[in-house]
């Protein structure tokens, strides 16, 4: 048994330590963990699949969040699969606009609300508003103020998406809502926030577009490229989840002061975190960042290049007919280089850039790329990038979603899964476990979506104690 | 980088077509048919294999119906008229449906690709609760049991896997 000096180190007297005080396991199973091998311990502590049975970190957290899309929304969802009870407030008998928009306007689930039978609601809304409880309420009306205001009351903070001034206007704004609760932390996440664009609305797009991210993305224009967006809601998605750490940080603020924080996000602000040396570049050289698509502007071999043959040649789809054809290359030291011109029968091209500095070189670029697609051209994209990691260098095919789908790696991880819906049916997961795992307190995913205004009486009955033939009464006036 | 066709058509009114059509690598990388002049209509046939034309372009006789619109055409000689993509009859169009099973309109489907029920159709029955207040499960048994059914049909016939 360990021992330590006490107090009086001179009087020699020593007291014991306790078991948990002392360094090393403090059990068998303890033991047992820490002489495990690295991954059959990672297996173990995370444990992919039994998510539910351990607590989570936020629990006791009480959010609003009256959102629309996929920005804002997002924002909360992180902290509703974390473990806050999360109330969405939408629009009665509409709902979040989102609902209404799929892809090319075919995927839909059903129902959408009792008055819409015909209606449904679009897939595009999946993995935005996880775990939540659904309330409709229409602020406009005075009868519904009151429940508002209790909500706040009861809850940590809000999340909202109106255009600047709006919530302020309706009295539901920080300042009025830090009256009633002084720890209650308020967010609004939009287009600009104030300044001269005060009143501009924001989508993805825009925010790839003003932050200078669309400039940057895309094929030089000498290879035909244009500025091009992102094809999926990039800058949405990361936004919101910057919200949601700018709300961790509020909330651990509110622990150590006891008061509440105004948040502003402005979309377009946020994009402008991921643009890398865009602006230190121009604010010493005046230089203008170009784009250069699947290529890199820093090392040079890195990049995307296309093969001649299709995985799938037989396939009717042309997704994987035509496009499985893309490998990622990347040999970029001078070793890994030198093996990679060897392996294309081009040793002349590595006695010509032997330096990483004369291949990151623009026109250097144009002509290494084009040698490796002219080698690649009779091959398949397997067969590139087998021949590749043969040869010890690094290649990987640039998959669609249904090779991710496929991937041993995403099922073993538990990163991508099937999950019944208890809601709308059987689902494949591929948001919330992809956010990191965390050995003791998990992201788990319960339900995706429910009906608007599927947990009206919950909340408004069973947590705010408004009677039934009042809840009655304000759905069939429209209020909620 | 992309291929063209010039074309050299000497039209009736005495003048030559001179239109570059271009082939771009995506469509035409590995590509053997019959391509029309965006300006002329004149059809040409072509033949490449990795990028490079093995045979073509070779005029083919009046009528001959074009597999293939280019991709984009222009009069370099002619001040740059152009024909952007999309150009009904000259340009090949902006389909963006060649994905063989998009439709374009909401397509009900009562299962997954794995054959578990999924919610996706219209006309569900109502809410039971109060102002649309609902249960946490879709009792598929009681709401939709002709689909519970065909769901237990499939699982006999083996087409419910785990993936």
């Amino acid at each position: 048994m360990l021992i330590k000096q006490g107090k009086k180190g001179l009087d020699k007297k020593f007291e014991r330590i306790p078991l948990e005080d002392q360094p090393g396991p403090k059990s068998q199973e303890e033991m047992d963990e820490m002489k495990m091998p690295y991954e059959e311990y990672c297996r173990k502590v995370f444990d992919v699949g039994n998510e539910f049975i351990k607590p989570t970190a936020l629990k006791g957290i009480r959010w609003l969040s009256t959102t629309m899309y996929i920005f804002t929304p997002h924002s909360v969802t992180n902290l509703a699969e974390l473990g806050a009870e999360v109330i969405k407030v939408e629009m009665p008998r509409m709902g979040d606009p989102m609902r209404h928009c799929a892809p090319f306007n075919e995927t839909y689930v059903y129902p959408l609300h009792d008055t819409r039978p015909m209606t449904g609601t679009g897939v595009a809304c999946f993995n935005a508003n996880v775990n939540e409880y659904y309330i409709s309420m229409d602020y406009h009306r005075e009868e519904i103020k009151e429940a508002f205001y209790t909500l706040v009351k009861m809850s940590d903070g809000l999340t909202q998406c109106y255009r600047p001034g709006t919530f302020d206007r309706w009295k539901q704004s920080y300042r009025y809502l830090q009256e009633i609760n002084p720890r209650f932390i308020s967010v609004w996440g939009g287009g600009f926030g104030y300044g001269p664009k005060i009143w501009g609305g924001s989508y993805d797009i825009l925010g790839q577009a003003h932050a200078g991210l669309a400039s940057i993305t895309g094929f030089h224009e000498d290879f035909g490229g244009h500025p091009t967006k992102s094809t999926n809601w990039n800058i949405d998605w990361y936004s919101g989840t910057q919200i949601t750490v700018a709300i961790l940080a509020a909330l651990l603020w509110r622990r150590k002061t006891g008061l509440g924080t105004k948040i502003e996000f402005s979309q377009v602000q946020a994009a402008t975190r991921c643009l890398e040396y865009a602006a230190p570049l121009y604010g010493r050289f005046g230089i203008v960042r170009q784009r250069w698509g699947n290529w890199d502007t820093q090392l040079c071999v890195h990049g995307i290049i296309i093969c001649g043959k299709s995985d799938y040649p037989d396939e009717k789809n042309p997704q994987l007919r035509d496009e499985a054809r893309y490998v990622m290359v990347s040999a970029f030291n001078d070793p890994d280089f030198k093996e990679l011109c060897n392996v294309i029968k081009r040793p002349d091209l590595y006695t010509k850039y032997q330096k990483h500095k004369d291949r990151v070189e623009a026109e250097a670029q144009v002509e290494i790329y084009h040698e490796l697609e002219k080698w690649a051209a009779d091959k398949s994209r397997s067969e590139v990038t087998k021949i590749l990691k043969d040869a010890g260098l690094l290649a990987m095919p640039v998959y669609n979603d249904k090779e991710v789908y496929e991937s041993p790696h995403f099922r073993e991880r538990g990163t991508i899964r099937w999950q019944a819906d208890p809601w709308y049916g059987d689902a494949v997961v591929h948001s919330t476990y992809s956010c990191g795992l965390m050995s003791k307190t998990p992201r788990r995913k319960f339900w995706d979506l429910r009906a608007v205004g599927a947990d009206n009486v919950k909340i408004y009955h069973e947590l705010l104690g408004i009677p039934l033939s009042t809840i009655k009464e304000w759905y069939e006036k429209t209020i909620i | 980088m992309c291929d063209i066709i010039w074309c050299k058509k000497v039209k009736e009114d005495g003048t030559v077509c001179n239109t570059v059509n271009y082939l771009d690598p995506f469509n035409f990388w590995n590509w053997e048919g019959t391509i029309a002049c965006a300006e002329c209509g004149t059809v040409y046939y072509i033949h490449m294999i990795q990028g490079w034309m093995y045979r073509g372009p070779e005029e083919q006789p009046p009528g001959t119906k074009p597999d293939i619109l280019p991709l984009y055409a222009d009069q370099p000689l002619n001040g740059y008229t152009r024909y952007l993509p999309g150009v009904e009859g000259r340009t090949r169009p902006y389909l963006c449906l060649p994905r063989d099973i998009y439709l374009g309109k909401p397509d009900p489907r009562r299962f997954s690709i794995r054959g578990y029920p999924v919610r996706g159709w219209p006309n569900q029955p109502p809410s039971t609760g109060i102002a649309g207040s609902a249960g946490f499960k879709w009792e598929i048994e009681k709401l939709s049991p002709e689909v519970w059914q065909e769901f237990l049909e499939k699982k006999k016939k083996g087409e419910v896997t785990d993936w």
